[in-house]
Protein backbone atom coordinates (compact mmCIF):
# COMPACT_ATOMS: atom_id res chain seq x y z
CA UNK A 1 0.00 0.00 0.00
CA UNK A 2 2.51 2.39 0.94
CA UNK A 3 4.83 1.71 -1.70
CA UNK A 4 2.11 2.25 -4.32
CA UNK A 5 1.29 5.83 -2.59
CA UNK A 6 4.54 6.26 -3.16
CA UNK A 7 4.93 5.76 -6.57
CA UNK A 8 1.43 7.77 -7.36
CA UNK A 9 3.20 10.56 -5.65
CA UNK A 10 6.72 10.44 -7.30
CA UNK A 11 5.25 10.12 -11.02
CA UNK A 12 2.74 13.20 -10.21
CA UNK A 13 5.41 14.82 -9.09
CA UNK A 14 7.90 14.31 -11.83
CA UNK A 15 4.69 14.63 -14.45
CA UNK A 16 4.03 18.29 -12.36
CA UNK A 17 8.20 19.32 -13.09
CA UNK A 18 8.36 18.15 -16.82
CA UNK A 19 4.95 20.37 -17.28
CA UNK A 20 6.84 23.19 -15.59
CA UNK A 21 10.20 22.55 -17.38
CA UNK A 22 8.07 22.24 -21.28
CA UNK A 23 6.52 25.70 -19.67
CA UNK A 24 9.78 27.84 -19.00
CA UNK A 25 11.27 26.68 -22.29
CA UNK A 26 10.70 29.55 -24.37
CA UNK A 27 12.52 32.20 -23.95
CA UNK A 28 11.30 35.42 -26.27
CA UNK A 29 13.58 35.80 -28.74
CA UNK A 30 13.58 36.51 -31.71
CA UNK A 31 10.95 34.28 -33.28
CA UNK A 32 7.90 33.96 -35.69
CA UNK A 33 5.36 31.62 -36.03
CA UNK A 34 4.10 29.98 -39.20
CA UNK A 35 0.73 28.36 -39.44
CA UNK A 36 -1.19 26.18 -42.10
CA UNK A 37 -4.77 24.86 -42.82
CA UNK A 38 -5.32 21.18 -42.95
CA UNK A 39 -4.75 20.44 -46.46
CA UNK A 40 -1.71 19.46 -48.65
CA UNK A 41 -1.31 22.85 -50.97
CA UNK A 42 -1.85 25.50 -47.81
CA UNK A 43 0.85 23.17 -46.12
CA UNK A 44 3.21 23.14 -48.77
CA UNK A 45 2.74 27.40 -48.82
CA UNK A 46 3.47 27.40 -44.90
CA UNK A 47 6.69 25.61 -45.80
CA UNK A 48 7.44 27.57 -48.46
CA UNK A 49 7.58 30.50 -46.59
CA UNK A 50 9.62 29.51 -43.50
CA UNK A 51 12.36 28.16 -45.59
CA UNK A 52 12.25 31.73 -47.18
CA UNK A 53 12.24 33.59 -43.80
CA UNK A 54 14.90 31.32 -42.43
CA UNK A 55 16.95 31.67 -45.46
CA UNK A 56 16.79 35.85 -46.26
CA UNK A 57 16.20 36.50 -42.11
CA UNK A 58 17.95 35.35 -38.96
CA UNK A 59 14.72 35.23 -37.12
CA UNK A 60 13.42 31.81 -35.62
CA UNK A 61 10.36 30.20 -36.91
CA UNK A 62 8.57 27.88 -35.53
CA UNK A 63 6.05 26.49 -38.04
CA UNK A 64 2.76 24.57 -37.25
CA UNK A 65 1.15 22.93 -39.71
CA UNK A 66 -2.16 21.09 -40.30
CA UNK A 67 -3.69 23.24 -38.00
CA UNK A 68 -8.06 22.39 -37.84
CA UNK A 69 -9.15 24.70 -40.72
CA UNK A 70 -9.24 28.26 -41.56
CA UNK A 71 -11.34 29.15 -38.45
CA UNK A 72 -8.44 27.69 -35.98
CA UNK A 73 -6.09 29.89 -38.30
CA UNK A 74 -7.64 32.84 -38.00
CA UNK A 75 -8.61 32.68 -34.42
CA UNK A 76 -5.33 32.05 -34.16
CA UNK A 77 -3.55 35.05 -35.85
CA UNK A 78 -6.26 37.50 -34.71
CA UNK A 79 -5.01 36.12 -31.24
CA UNK A 80 -0.98 36.54 -31.81
CA UNK A 81 -0.63 33.09 -31.55
CA UNK A 82 0.48 32.92 -35.44
CA UNK A 83 2.50 35.30 -37.52
CA UNK A 84 1.66 34.49 -40.99
CA UNK A 85 -0.37 31.86 -42.35
CA UNK A 86 -1.58 31.44 -46.06
CA UNK A 87 -4.99 32.83 -47.14
CA UNK A 88 -7.20 33.62 -50.13
CA UNK A 89 -8.95 36.40 -50.95
CA UNK A 90 -12.05 34.80 -51.51
CA UNK A 91 -11.76 33.09 -47.95
CA UNK A 92 -11.04 36.44 -46.98
CA UNK A 93 -14.09 38.20 -48.17
CA UNK A 94 -16.52 35.47 -47.85
CA UNK A 95 -15.85 33.32 -44.57
CA UNK A 96 -14.05 36.30 -42.53
CA UNK A 97 -15.33 39.28 -44.06
CA UNK A 98 -19.06 37.69 -44.05
CA UNK A 99 -19.50 39.72 -47.54
CA UNK A 100 -21.16 38.39 -50.70
CA UNK A 101 -18.98 36.93 -53.49
CA UNK A 102 -17.42 39.35 -55.94
CA UNK A 103 -16.16 37.93 -59.24
CA UNK A 104 -13.54 40.63 -59.97
CA UNK A 105 -9.97 39.72 -58.28
CA UNK A 106 -8.61 43.01 -58.27
CA UNK A 107 -11.03 44.61 -56.18
CA UNK A 108 -11.75 40.74 -53.81
CA UNK A 109 -8.03 41.98 -53.17
CA UNK A 110 -8.74 45.62 -52.47
CA UNK A 111 -11.64 44.56 -50.07
CA UNK A 112 -9.62 42.21 -48.13
CA UNK A 113 -6.76 44.34 -47.93
CA UNK A 114 -8.43 47.24 -46.38
CA UNK A 115 -10.80 45.70 -44.56
CA UNK A 116 -8.09 43.55 -42.80
CA UNK A 117 -6.17 46.39 -41.53
CA UNK A 118 -8.96 47.87 -40.55
CA UNK A 119 -11.01 45.43 -38.56
CA UNK A 120 -7.79 43.07 -37.65
CA UNK A 121 -4.77 44.66 -37.91
CA UNK A 122 -3.76 42.17 -40.31
CA UNK A 123 -1.75 42.98 -43.45
CA UNK A 124 -2.20 40.79 -46.78
CA UNK A 125 0.93 40.61 -48.79
CA UNK A 126 1.40 40.33 -52.34
CA UNK A 127 -0.65 37.59 -54.23
CA UNK A 128 1.75 34.81 -54.62
CA UNK A 129 0.25 34.31 -58.77
CA UNK A 130 -2.16 31.05 -58.49
CA UNK A 131 -5.60 31.01 -57.96
CA UNK A 132 -7.19 27.60 -56.24
CA UNK A 133 -10.86 28.55 -57.24
CA UNK A 134 -13.50 26.00 -57.70
CA UNK A 135 -13.86 25.05 -61.15
CA UNK A 136 -15.56 22.34 -63.45
CA UNK A 137 -13.67 19.13 -64.67
CA UNK A 138 -14.37 15.89 -66.82
CA UNK A 139 -12.15 13.05 -68.10
CA UNK A 140 -9.49 14.18 -69.85
CA UNK A 141 -10.76 11.54 -72.68
CA UNK A 142 -14.32 12.73 -72.71
CA UNK A 143 -12.76 16.36 -73.35
CA UNK A 144 -10.83 15.38 -75.99
CA UNK A 145 -13.44 13.13 -77.82
CA UNK A 146 -16.45 16.11 -77.65
CA UNK A 147 -13.62 18.60 -78.07
CA UNK A 148 -14.72 20.86 -74.88
CA UNK A 149 -12.57 23.40 -73.23
CA UNK A 150 -15.27 25.72 -71.70
CA UNK A 151 -18.18 25.47 -69.32
CA UNK A 152 -20.44 26.52 -71.41
CA UNK A 153 -19.53 23.82 -74.10
CA UNK A 154 -20.65 21.55 -71.84
CA UNK A 155 -24.69 23.14 -72.43
CA UNK A 156 -25.84 20.85 -75.14
CA UNK A 157 -24.06 17.60 -73.75
CA UNK A 158 -25.69 17.81 -69.98
CA UNK A 159 -28.83 16.58 -70.85
CA UNK A 160 -26.36 13.49 -70.85
CA UNK A 161 -24.32 13.69 -68.15
CA UNK A 162 -24.16 13.19 -64.39
CA UNK A 163 -22.98 15.78 -62.06
CA UNK A 164 -21.37 15.16 -58.45
CA UNK A 165 -19.09 16.99 -55.67
CA UNK A 166 -19.11 17.23 -52.46
CA UNK A 167 -21.29 18.46 -49.90
CA UNK A 168 -20.03 21.60 -49.31
CA UNK A 169 -20.31 23.09 -52.86
CA UNK A 170 -24.16 22.53 -52.66
CA UNK A 171 -23.92 24.65 -49.69
CA UNK A 172 -22.24 27.66 -50.97
CA UNK A 173 -23.09 30.57 -52.84
CA UNK A 174 -20.68 30.31 -55.08
CA UNK A 175 -21.08 26.62 -55.79
CA UNK A 176 -23.76 24.62 -57.67
CA UNK A 177 -27.54 26.39 -57.76
CA UNK A 178 -25.42 29.28 -58.79
CA UNK A 179 -23.18 27.69 -61.32
CA UNK A 180 -26.53 25.89 -63.24
CA UNK A 181 -28.27 29.11 -63.08
CA UNK A 182 -25.50 30.76 -64.67
CA UNK A 183 -24.73 28.47 -67.18
CA UNK A 184 -28.11 27.16 -67.79
CA UNK A 185 -26.98 23.52 -67.45
CA UNK A 186 -29.32 20.91 -67.32
CA UNK A 187 -27.93 17.40 -65.80
CA UNK A 188 -29.70 14.06 -66.57
CA UNK A 189 -30.50 13.69 -62.91
CA UNK A 190 -29.98 15.17 -59.50
CA UNK A 191 -26.79 15.68 -58.56
CA UNK A 192 -24.69 12.98 -55.98
CA UNK A 193 -23.33 14.56 -53.44
CA UNK A 194 -20.49 12.84 -51.57
CA UNK A 195 -17.47 12.73 -49.70
CA UNK A 196 -14.64 15.28 -51.17
CA UNK A 197 -12.11 12.49 -50.73
CA UNK A 198 -14.15 9.64 -52.71
CA UNK A 199 -15.27 12.44 -55.39
CA UNK A 200 -12.16 11.78 -58.01
CA UNK A 201 -12.64 8.05 -57.91
CA UNK A 202 -16.21 8.26 -58.08
CA UNK A 203 -15.43 10.36 -61.59
CA UNK A 204 -12.58 7.73 -62.71
CA UNK A 205 -14.81 5.56 -62.23
CA UNK A 206 -17.62 6.38 -64.65
CA UNK A 207 -19.73 6.51 -61.77
CA UNK A 208 -20.78 9.99 -63.11
CA UNK A 209 -19.35 12.70 -65.69
CA UNK A 210 -18.75 15.99 -64.35
CA UNK A 211 -17.61 17.27 -60.69
CA UNK A 212 -16.47 20.19 -59.17
CA UNK A 213 -12.37 20.58 -58.41
CA UNK A 214 -10.07 22.84 -56.63
CA UNK A 215 -8.02 24.45 -59.46
CA UNK A 216 -4.84 23.64 -57.89
CA UNK A 217 -5.43 20.05 -57.30
CA UNK A 218 -2.89 17.76 -57.59
CA UNK A 219 -5.73 14.66 -58.16
CA UNK A 220 -6.42 15.71 -61.11
CA UNK A 221 -3.35 14.70 -62.51
CA UNK A 222 -3.35 11.33 -60.81
CA UNK A 223 -7.06 10.59 -62.50
CA UNK A 224 -6.54 12.20 -65.94
CA UNK A 225 -8.98 15.20 -65.02
CA UNK A 226 -9.94 18.53 -66.76
CA UNK A 227 -10.13 21.25 -65.86
CA UNK A 228 -12.82 23.61 -68.29
CA UNK A 229 -12.73 27.31 -68.73
CA UNK A 230 -15.09 29.19 -66.34
CA UNK A 231 -15.61 31.51 -69.39
CA UNK A 232 -18.59 33.29 -67.97
CA UNK A 233 -16.43 34.13 -64.82
CA UNK A 234 -18.55 32.42 -62.42
CA UNK A 235 -16.12 31.13 -59.42
CA UNK A 236 -14.55 33.81 -57.47
CA UNK A 237 -11.09 34.30 -57.68
CA UNK A 238 -9.36 32.67 -54.71
CA UNK A 239 -5.66 34.48 -55.08
CA UNK A 240 -3.24 32.80 -52.22
CA UNK A 241 -1.02 34.78 -50.48
CA UNK A 242 0.51 35.68 -47.17
CA UNK A 243 -1.20 37.63 -44.63
CA UNK A 244 0.96 38.91 -41.53
CA UNK A 245 0.03 40.61 -38.62
CA UNK A 246 0.67 44.76 -38.60
CA UNK A 247 2.79 44.16 -35.09
CA UNK A 248 4.84 41.60 -36.71
CA UNK A 249 5.56 43.69 -39.26
CA UNK A 250 6.40 46.71 -37.22
CA UNK A 251 9.13 44.51 -35.19
CA UNK A 252 10.20 42.40 -37.86
CA UNK A 253 9.94 44.99 -41.28
CA UNK A 254 12.37 42.81 -43.26
CA UNK A 255 9.43 40.36 -43.31
CA UNK A 256 7.41 42.28 -45.87
CA UNK A 257 10.27 42.11 -48.47
CA UNK A 258 11.01 38.85 -47.98
CA UNK A 259 7.75 37.11 -48.30
CA UNK A 260 6.97 39.82 -51.34
CA UNK A 261 9.85 38.28 -53.17
CA UNK A 262 7.53 35.15 -53.67
CA UNK A 263 4.84 37.26 -55.75
CA UNK A 264 3.59 36.35 -58.94
CA UNK A 265 5.90 33.16 -58.48
CA UNK A 266 3.56 29.96 -58.46
CA UNK A 267 1.66 29.34 -61.34
CA UNK A 268 -1.55 27.14 -61.28
CA UNK A 269 0.35 24.28 -62.99
CA UNK A 270 3.39 24.61 -60.10
CA UNK A 271 1.26 24.97 -57.42
CA UNK A 272 -0.78 22.17 -58.61
CA UNK A 273 2.16 19.81 -59.78
CA UNK A 274 3.46 20.60 -56.11
CA UNK A 275 0.36 19.34 -54.36
CA UNK A 276 0.70 16.28 -56.70
CA UNK A 277 4.53 15.69 -55.66
CA UNK A 278 3.22 14.94 -52.17
CA UNK A 279 0.00 13.44 -52.43
CA UNK A 280 0.60 10.98 -54.88
CA UNK A 281 4.32 10.73 -55.10
CA UNK A 282 4.57 10.65 -51.01
CA UNK A 283 7.27 13.18 -51.12
CA UNK A 284 7.71 14.93 -48.03
CA UNK A 285 6.05 18.51 -48.15
CA UNK A 286 10.00 19.94 -47.18
CA UNK A 287 11.99 18.20 -49.96
CA UNK A 288 8.81 19.60 -52.28
CA UNK A 289 9.21 23.08 -51.04
CA UNK A 290 13.18 23.00 -51.38
CA UNK A 291 12.97 21.87 -54.44
CA UNK A 292 10.56 24.66 -55.79
CA UNK A 293 12.52 27.29 -54.52
CA UNK A 294 15.59 26.32 -55.31
CA UNK A 295 14.48 26.11 -58.79
CA UNK A 296 13.19 29.30 -58.62
CA UNK A 297 16.29 30.78 -57.41
CA UNK A 298 14.59 32.02 -54.31
CA UNK A 299 17.11 30.71 -51.76
CA UNK A 300 20.33 32.47 -51.00
CA UNK A 301 22.04 29.81 -48.83
CA UNK B 1 11.60 6.63 -37.00
CA UNK B 2 12.90 9.44 -34.77
CA UNK B 3 10.17 11.42 -35.29
CA UNK B 4 7.42 8.49 -33.78
CA UNK B 5 9.78 8.35 -31.19
CA UNK B 6 9.55 12.72 -30.73
CA UNK B 7 5.59 11.97 -31.21
CA UNK B 8 5.31 9.24 -28.63
CA UNK B 9 7.35 11.05 -26.07
CA UNK B 10 5.15 14.11 -26.53
CA UNK B 11 1.96 12.10 -26.56
CA UNK B 12 2.70 10.70 -23.16
CA UNK B 13 3.82 14.24 -21.79
CA UNK B 14 0.28 16.08 -22.86
CA UNK B 15 -1.62 13.08 -21.31
CA UNK B 16 0.45 13.01 -17.98
CA UNK B 17 -0.09 16.70 -17.50
CA UNK B 18 -3.85 16.23 -18.55
CA UNK B 19 -4.28 13.43 -16.02
CA UNK B 20 -1.92 14.36 -13.34
CA UNK B 21 -3.87 17.79 -12.70
CA UNK B 22 -7.06 15.78 -12.78
CA UNK B 23 -5.80 13.39 -10.11
CA UNK B 24 -4.24 16.20 -7.66
CA UNK B 25 -7.97 18.64 -8.69
CA UNK B 26 -10.38 15.30 -8.85
CA UNK B 27 -9.44 13.34 -5.75
CA UNK B 28 -9.44 17.04 -3.90
CA UNK B 29 -12.70 17.48 -4.91
CA UNK B 30 -13.68 13.90 -4.36
CA UNK B 31 -12.95 14.18 -0.94
CA UNK B 32 -14.24 17.61 -0.04
CA UNK B 33 -17.93 16.63 -1.80
CA UNK B 34 -17.51 13.28 0.29
CA UNK B 35 -19.30 15.49 2.88
CA UNK B 36 -21.68 17.12 1.25
CA UNK B 37 -24.12 16.05 -0.80
CA UNK B 38 -26.00 18.86 -1.97
CA UNK B 39 -22.56 19.97 -3.49
CA UNK B 40 -22.09 16.64 -4.63
CA UNK B 41 -24.62 16.67 -6.88
CA UNK B 42 -23.98 19.51 -8.47
CA UNK B 43 -20.21 18.65 -8.77
CA UNK B 44 -21.52 15.22 -10.84
CA UNK B 45 -23.45 17.07 -12.93
CA UNK B 46 -21.09 19.85 -14.29
CA UNK B 47 -18.12 16.76 -14.75
CA UNK B 48 -20.99 14.63 -17.05
CA UNK B 49 -22.06 17.40 -19.04
CA UNK B 50 -18.25 18.28 -19.51
CA UNK B 51 -17.74 14.59 -20.37
CA UNK B 52 -21.08 14.86 -23.02
CA UNK B 53 -19.24 18.29 -25.18
CA UNK B 54 -17.80 17.05 -28.05
CA UNK B 55 -14.05 16.51 -27.86
CA UNK B 56 -13.62 18.74 -31.05
CA UNK B 57 -15.99 21.81 -29.94
CA UNK B 58 -14.46 22.08 -26.16
CA UNK B 59 -10.95 21.99 -28.34
CA UNK B 60 -12.30 25.14 -30.38
CA UNK B 61 -13.57 26.88 -27.82
CA UNK B 62 -10.18 26.68 -25.28
CA UNK B 63 -8.51 26.98 -27.94
CA UNK B 64 -9.80 30.86 -28.34
CA UNK B 65 -8.84 31.27 -24.47
CA UNK B 66 -5.34 29.13 -23.95
CA UNK B 67 -4.47 29.65 -28.46
CA UNK B 68 -2.24 27.56 -29.56
CA UNK B 69 -0.20 24.31 -28.30
CA UNK B 70 -0.28 22.61 -26.08
CA UNK B 71 -2.00 24.28 -23.10
CA UNK B 72 -5.11 23.76 -24.73
CA UNK B 73 -4.69 20.26 -25.11
CA UNK B 74 -3.59 19.68 -21.43
CA UNK B 75 -6.63 21.40 -20.06
CA UNK B 76 -9.12 19.39 -21.85
CA UNK B 77 -7.70 16.11 -21.29
CA UNK B 78 -8.02 17.29 -17.65
CA UNK B 79 -11.81 18.38 -18.30
CA UNK B 80 -12.21 14.66 -19.83
CA UNK B 81 -10.14 12.97 -17.00
CA UNK B 82 -11.68 14.99 -13.96
CA UNK B 83 -15.07 12.97 -14.21
CA UNK B 84 -13.62 9.50 -13.49
CA UNK B 85 -11.21 10.41 -11.13
CA UNK B 86 -13.61 12.74 -9.00
CA UNK B 87 -16.80 9.83 -9.24
CA UNK B 88 -14.21 7.10 -8.31
CA UNK B 89 -12.95 8.98 -5.24
CA UNK B 90 -16.24 10.62 -4.16
CA UNK B 91 -18.20 6.39 -4.31
CA UNK B 92 -14.90 5.18 -3.01
CA UNK B 93 -14.87 7.32 0.42
CA UNK B 94 -18.36 7.18 0.57
CA UNK B 95 -18.75 3.38 0.24
CA UNK B 96 -16.31 3.01 3.10
CA UNK B 97 -18.42 0.95 5.58
CA UNK B 98 -19.99 2.49 8.55
CA UNK B 99 -19.15 0.33 11.20
CA UNK B 100 -15.40 0.98 10.00
CA UNK B 101 -16.14 4.60 10.10
CA UNK B 102 -17.70 4.23 13.50
CA UNK B 103 -14.65 1.79 14.96
CA UNK B 104 -12.08 4.33 13.97
CA UNK B 105 -14.16 7.27 16.14
CA UNK B 106 -14.63 4.81 19.02
CA UNK B 107 -10.61 4.54 18.71
CA UNK B 108 -10.70 7.97 18.79
CA UNK B 109 -9.40 9.58 15.73
CA UNK B 110 -9.63 12.63 14.22
CA UNK B 111 -11.45 13.57 11.28
CA UNK B 112 -8.28 13.93 9.40
CA UNK B 113 -6.85 10.99 10.43
CA UNK B 114 -10.09 8.74 9.66
CA UNK B 115 -9.99 10.37 6.43
CA UNK B 116 -6.22 9.42 5.99
CA UNK B 117 -5.78 6.04 7.95
CA UNK B 118 -9.48 4.49 7.31
CA UNK B 119 -11.58 6.03 4.18
CA UNK B 120 -8.49 6.86 1.30
CA UNK B 121 -6.16 3.52 2.55
CA UNK B 122 -9.89 1.34 1.60
CA UNK B 123 -11.16 3.62 -1.14
CA UNK B 124 -8.03 3.45 -2.95
CA UNK B 125 -8.48 0.81 -5.18
CA UNK B 126 -11.68 2.15 -6.87
CA UNK B 127 -9.91 5.52 -6.96
CA UNK B 128 -7.09 4.56 -8.79
CA UNK B 129 -9.90 2.35 -11.26
CA UNK B 130 -10.87 5.83 -11.78
CA UNK B 131 -7.35 6.71 -13.00
CA UNK B 132 -7.02 3.95 -15.27
CA UNK B 133 -9.56 4.65 -16.73
CA UNK B 134 -8.78 8.60 -17.45
CA UNK B 135 -5.30 7.34 -18.31
CA UNK B 136 -6.97 5.03 -21.09
CA UNK B 137 -9.35 7.72 -22.61
CA UNK B 138 -6.96 10.52 -22.31
CA UNK B 139 -4.24 8.60 -24.59
CA UNK B 140 -6.66 8.42 -27.07
CA UNK B 141 -8.34 11.85 -26.94
CA UNK B 142 -4.78 13.74 -27.20
CA UNK B 143 -4.98 12.54 -30.68
CA UNK B 144 -7.51 15.08 -31.72
CA UNK B 145 -4.52 17.94 -30.40
CA UNK B 146 -3.63 17.94 -33.78
CA UNK B 147 -6.32 20.13 -34.52
CA UNK B 148 -5.16 23.15 -32.35
CA UNK B 149 -1.25 22.36 -33.33
CA UNK B 150 -0.02 20.35 -30.35
CA UNK B 151 1.70 17.36 -30.72
CA UNK B 152 1.46 13.40 -30.37
CA UNK B 153 0.92 10.96 -32.37
CA UNK B 154 -2.31 12.45 -33.82
CA UNK B 155 -0.36 14.00 -36.41
CA UNK B 156 0.32 10.73 -38.24
CA UNK B 157 -3.11 9.70 -38.04
CA UNK B 158 -5.04 12.62 -39.55
CA UNK B 159 -2.47 13.46 -41.80
CA UNK B 160 -2.53 9.66 -43.14
CA UNK B 161 -5.93 10.18 -43.22
CA UNK B 162 -5.71 13.19 -45.42
CA UNK B 163 -3.80 11.57 -47.59
CA UNK B 164 -5.30 8.13 -47.71
CA UNK B 165 -1.91 6.76 -46.76
CA UNK B 166 -2.95 3.65 -44.50
CA UNK B 167 1.50 3.23 -44.01
CA UNK B 168 1.23 6.57 -42.19
CA UNK B 169 -1.90 5.72 -39.99
CA UNK B 170 -0.27 3.05 -38.70
CA UNK B 171 2.55 4.49 -37.99
CA UNK B 172 0.46 6.94 -35.24
CA UNK B 173 -2.32 4.04 -34.46
CA UNK B 174 0.37 1.31 -33.63
CA UNK B 175 2.37 3.24 -30.84
CA UNK B 176 -0.86 4.30 -29.47
CA UNK B 177 -2.49 1.13 -29.09
CA UNK B 178 0.76 0.17 -27.93
CA UNK B 179 0.60 2.31 -25.31
CA UNK B 180 -3.67 2.06 -24.05
CA UNK B 181 -2.77 -1.51 -23.62
CA UNK B 182 0.49 -1.12 -21.96
CA UNK B 183 -0.93 1.47 -19.47
CA UNK B 184 -4.34 -0.53 -19.49
CA UNK B 185 -2.76 -4.04 -18.57
CA UNK B 186 0.18 -1.90 -15.79
CA UNK B 187 -2.85 -0.17 -13.71
CA UNK B 188 -4.90 -3.30 -13.65
CA UNK B 189 -1.66 -4.68 -12.28
CA UNK B 190 -1.18 -2.11 -9.87
CA UNK B 191 -5.32 -1.98 -8.98
CA UNK B 192 -4.93 -5.94 -8.68
CA UNK B 193 -2.10 -5.45 -5.78
CA UNK B 194 -3.95 -3.05 -4.23
CA UNK B 195 -7.28 -5.03 -3.23
CA UNK B 196 -5.00 -7.53 -1.98
CA UNK B 197 -3.07 -5.33 0.41
CA UNK B 198 -6.26 -4.29 1.36
CA UNK B 199 -7.77 -7.50 2.01
CA UNK B 200 -4.59 -8.12 3.86
CA UNK B 201 -4.75 -5.73 5.95
CA UNK B 202 -8.49 -5.87 6.55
Amino acid sequence: MRKILKIISVSLILAISLALLAGCGGSQEKKIVIGSKNFTENMVLGEIFAQVIQDKTDLKVEYKENLGGTMVCFEAIKKGDLDIYPEYTGTGLTAHLKMDVINDADRVYDIVQEEFNKQFKIKWLKPLGFNNTYAVAVKEDYAKENNITKVSELVPLAKDLTFGGEHEFFDRQDGYEGMIETYGLNFKSAPAKMDVALKYQAISQGKMDVTDAFATDGQLITYKLTILEDDKNFFPPYYAAPIVRNDTLEKYPELEEVLNSLAGKISDEEMQMMNYKVESEKKAIRDVARDFLTEKGLLSK
Amino acid sequence: MSQIFMSTYEHLRITFEGVAIAIIVGIAVGIVISRHKAVAGVVMSVADIIQTIPSLALLAVLMMVFGLGNTPAVVALFMYSFLPIVRNTYVGITGVDKSLTEAGTGMGMTRLQLLFKVKIPIAMPIIFSGIRVAVVTALGVATIGVFIGSGGLGNFIYRGVQMGDVKMILWGAIPLSILAIGFDVLLEQGEKRMVKSRARRI
